[in-house]
């Protein structure tokens, strides 16, 4: 009886620490991507390729259309001009605001 | 040189190395990174099945604005893919969004070998033995698989 109960206070708590790791790093990963431009895989609290080039690194801002979709201002600027839609969710582009 | 083309390329060969889809691979030419050679496996449980069959991308500086030309270069025998090896997919054409990268892009050739469109066909025998005749066309497709084989092993 002393035995079993000793036993299974060993094991449970090392089951529930690896649990909990797994969990944390899912979440991370999640909230990386939303915050990424889906144009050019830069995260839109940076500045976007382009701008990385070209050195106008404090010109470069973020554009949200009504769709709630974020992008790069200058990569959404490229894209409308052949087809005037969100490039995730496909619906007419209508700009919300503009921003850093 | 590095240009915006180049840049978003390296991303997206960073991402498929980090994050491989699963039964497509691809890299860059060692001196062009505007030129890629790709790999689709056939899906399982499908006519296609064991098919190791080689593509090749080519990017223009316009990426991701504009698609890149994507080629079958072992044969191929699809209702949706030309003789040249030319396919015809919306998201290549029409449909393209610059969200895409080059996992998608392969994963959606990879899904149309079994999903074909006989609506629009680039190989008029394909898509008529398909909707016609599925024992006839499922040997044709065998016979490509097994010349992807040969192919993999003599061409690389
Ligand atoms: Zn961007
Ligand atoms: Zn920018
Ligand atoms: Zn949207």
């Amino acid at each position: 009886m002393a035995d079993d109960a000793s036993d299974n206070a060993h094991e449970k708590p090392t089951q529930l620490f690896t649990l909990k790791k797994w969990n944390a790093v899912a979440v991370w990963n999640w909230d990386v991507e939303c915050d990424t431009c889906a144009i050019c895989r830069v995260q839109v609290m940076d500045a976007c390729l382009r701008c990385q080039a070209d050195n106008k690194q404090d010109e470069c801002v973020v554009v949200w259309g009504e769709c709630n979709h974020s992008f790069h201002n200058c990569c959404m600027a490229l894209w409308v001009e052949q087809n005037n839609r969100c490039p995730l969710c496909q619906k007419a582009w209508v700009i919300q605001g503009t921003g850093k | 040189m590095s240009t915006p083309a180049r840049r978003r390329l390296m991303r997206d060969f960073k991402k498929i190395q980090d994050d491989p889809p699963t039964g497509v691979s691809g890299a860059p030419e060692d001196q062009n990174i505007m030129v890629w050679n790709a790999l689709i496996f056939g899906p399982e449980n499908t006519p296609f099945e064991d098919g190791t069959f080689k593509l090749k991308i080519e990017f223009t500086e316009e990426y991701p604005n504009k698609p890149p030309s994507v080629k079958f270069v072992s044969n191929m025998f699809h209702p949706n893919v030309y003789a040249d090896g030319g396919i015809c997919l919306d998201i290549l054409q029409n449909r393209w969004s610059p969200t895409y990268d080059v996992s998608s892009i392969l994963t959606s050739i990879q899904s149309l070998l079994d999903e074909p469109n006989p609506n629009s066909p680039a190989n008029n025998q394909a898509a008529q033995l398909y909707t016609d005749n599925r024992r006839e066309y499922e040997k044709k497709v065998c016979k490509v698989v097994e010349e992807s084989w040969t192919n993999a092993y003599t061409k690389s």
